[in-house]
């Protein structure tokens, strides 16, 4: 955990774009909760930064309960903290939070999940729909240099929590690629997940065992490879890039997982959000607005990010945040 | 002939709903009744399965356990830990889990029955403190399991699933529990009503005890089976997971305030919310449609077994004024 946090905060502190000229505050760290590693990493990057910087933090785990966090939130404003920086648990409870925030005068960051309506606070957004799209781009162009001239190819598609507004994005960004070349895929099989392990191996199982041969899957987070694995191994259907029979496989996260299964050859791609270009401007953009005396700024900071690929990791492993936690050795604790 | 037929077809409602249930997905969907499929429903209703028996226990006594979700997470990651950290392997982790499960339900009952704490509240409480607790000894990460752990959560025995088997495992034991000793009488007796229990002189504290062992044990234990399956534990599993167990266990005929239910019917509870899933997976409805879907069947079927409940009390009443004519 310990280099976990020393990723974080090296990278944001080596950041020249970060101005880091507020003087000390009080913030507020509100999150849903921290599943995956993706939140985990982006908690710890936040907190350390501001800590190292000498801003006072106070966290609040609403456990993925949007009702307590709107209290928590109404609790650290009645404690008069400086600025608020919150992960939603939803696009909707969000709206609520940020107006709540900004109506007592508190400036307020939204971290990665984004309200469902933009225009009030600092909206720091991974563009999901463009970052899937780049992944799976790469997939359906793997997936016919290997399928026949003509052969129609079946994609499946794992599908997070639907209120959740990055699932939908990531689940349209998968369509936006697969829609390019229409006429060489059947209409694709959508698995529900609720972002969760046991309903995705419930449901992948059922939709494999309906559907056999399958030629193309894009779960729409990493942290499910190993669930996917699970289906897939008793099959059969768990072969690296050189094996036949080999699924083309990607995900979206970026997370230490799926660096180590493009190395293995088990993935072929993957979408990644660029984890300490999202922290160092959710960070810069609240820390800026206390010093400027703003209430209410609004701003929607995007994060394009990028895919990462089996033929792109060589050169640009250690742009992806997964990647330098696994270099740090995050699976082998 | 026909009100014997009727009362037999109202006893056996759930059945019916379930046999229905497989008819019409087995028309819609070609491959749906396939032995490989069937196989796998049972498989994965094993998860919710063994865990909702265990929580039938203490429904029976009009009790209630919001903590089995927390449990299903806790137990199996400290199970975890003592694979990982003592090397004690999948049958030490199994034991430990069932150990760990053991402990969870003491604190549950030792709140509930000595310190005479509404269930709803206690377990309530240990819903998070058991999930804070696996969360703080985690840092939020999430807990990779040695390769043996998916081994055996993939293996089988004499072509059955380790998962199916440790199913049928719980609803037996279960079964024999409720049905041929006399703490699964007491049970079913404080269930009917706890101060004629009390008064004819069972001792309402430790059933009501063995009760909490048994379900969070079971949860434990489901937790620990879907979890071999997969290797990996994330921090947010398990979560709201209490409502598909109460939820299986009331499917299968269980009541909430207490006295009524089996471990067979809430086997077959599980099994039909299963199998609806898997059936609209098989069908290909909209995924937005799916939760609409599972809750209008789980709604219809808990309508008619409702309606049989009242359809049968009625006629038994009508029985019984006949004999009294006679």
């Amino acid at each position: 955990m310990k280099k976990l946090i020393t990723a974080g905060a090296l990278a944001l502190a080596s950041s020249a774009a970060f101005t880091g000229q507020a003087s000390a505050a009080t913030i507020c760290f509100a999150f849903q909760d921290l599943e995956t590693e993706f939140w985990v990493a982006g908690h710890a990057a936040i907190t350390t930064t501001l800590e190292e910087q000498g801003h006072t933090v106070i966290e609040r785990n609403a456990n993925e309960d949007a009702n307590r966090q709107l209290e928590q939130v109404r609790d650290c404003i009645a404690q008069g903290v400086d600025g608020i920086i919150i992960i939603p648990q939803d696009g909707e409870s969000a709206v609520t939070i940020v107006g709540e925030a900004q109506d007592n005068d508190v400036p307020i960051a939204v971290f990665n999940r984004p309200p469902s309506d933009l225009s009030r606070g600092i909206i720091v957004v991974a563009d999901n729909e463009t970052i899937a799209e780049q992944a799976v781009d790469y997939l359906v162009e793997k997936a016919l240099e290997d399928a026949d001239a003509g052969e129609t190819l079946q994609p499946l598609i794992l599908v997070g929590d639907l209120g959740d507004p990055n699932a939908v994005g990531r689940k349209n960004g998968f369509y936006n690629a697969i829609e390019k070349q229409a006429d060489r895929f059947e209409t694709p099989i959508e698995v529900a997940t609720e972002w969760d392990a046991a309903t995705a191996l419930s449901n992948l199982e059922a939709a494999v065992t309906a559907n056999p041969e399958i030629d193309l899957v894009f779960t729409s987070s990493d942290f499910l490879f190993p669930t996917i694995r699970s289906v897939f191994e008793p099959r059969g259907m768990w072969k690296t890039r050189d094996e036949e029979g080999h699924v083309v496989l990607g995900g979206l996260d970026g997370d230490a997982t799926a660096c180590q299964l493009i190395k293995d050859g088990h993935v072929d791609a993957t979408g990644v959000q660029d984890l300490y270009y999202e922290a160092e401007a959710a960070l810069d953009a609240i820390l800026s607005a206390i010093d400027a005396g703003e209430y209410a700024p609004n701003v929607v900071i995007e994060d394009p990010g990028f895919a990462l690929t089996a033929d792109s990791i060589t050169d640009s492993e250690m742009d992806m945040w997964g990647c330098v936690l696994l270099a740090e050795g995050f699976l082998d604790n | 002939m026909n009100t014997d037929l009727s009362r037999l077809a109202l006893r056996n409602a759930t059945i019916l709903i379930f046999t229905a249930v497989l008819v019409l997905f087995g028309l819609v969907a070609p491959g749906f009744l396939s032995p490989e499929n069937l196989f796998n429903i049972v498989k994965q209703s094993s998860f919710i399965g063994i865990a909702a028996i265990g929580i039938t226990f203490v429904l029976l006594t009009r009790g209630i356990d919001l903590s089995v979700g927390s449990v299903m997470y806790l137990g199996p990651l400290i199970a975890g830990f003592a694979m990982r950290d003592y090397g004690v392997g999948v049958a030490g982790g199994f034991a430990v889990a069932i150990l760990a499960g053991l402990a969870m339900g003491a604190i549950n009952a030792f709140f509930i029955v000595r310190l005479g704490i509404a269930p709803f509240i206690v377990t309530l409480a240990t819903l998070f403190f058991f999930r804070g607790a696996g969360t703080w000894m985690t840092s939020s990460r999430q807990f990779d399991f040695d390769r043996e752990m998916l081994d055996f959560g993939l293996s089988s025995v004499a072509g059955i699933p380790v998962p199916i088997l440790l199913f049928a495992l719980a609803l037996v034991i279960a079964h024999l529990t409720l049905t041929r000793t006399t703490f699964g009488k007491q049970v079913y007796a404080i269930g009917a009503d706890p101060e004629a229990a009390k008064k004819a002189g069972i001792r309402t504290g430790t059933i009501e005890t063995g009760v909490f062992l048994i379900s969070a044990t079971t949860a434990s234990v489901a937790g620990f089976v879907l979890i071999s399956q997969i290797g990996r534990l994330d921090v947010a599993f398990g979560e709201g997971r209490e409502f598909d167990v109460i939820a299986a266990a009331v499917l299968g005929g269980a009541s909430l305030f207490g006295g009524v239910g089996t471990a067979w019917g809430t086997a077959v509870g599980a099994t039909l919310i299963q199998t609806v899933k898997t059936g609209l997976i098989f069908s290909g409805i909209n995924l937005y449609l799916q939760p609409i879907a599972l809750g209008l069947v789980i709604f219809v079927a808990v309508l008619l077994d409702s309606l049989r409940a009242w359809r049968l009390q009625v006629s038994q009443r009508r029985a019984i004024r006949a004999e009294v004519a006679d």
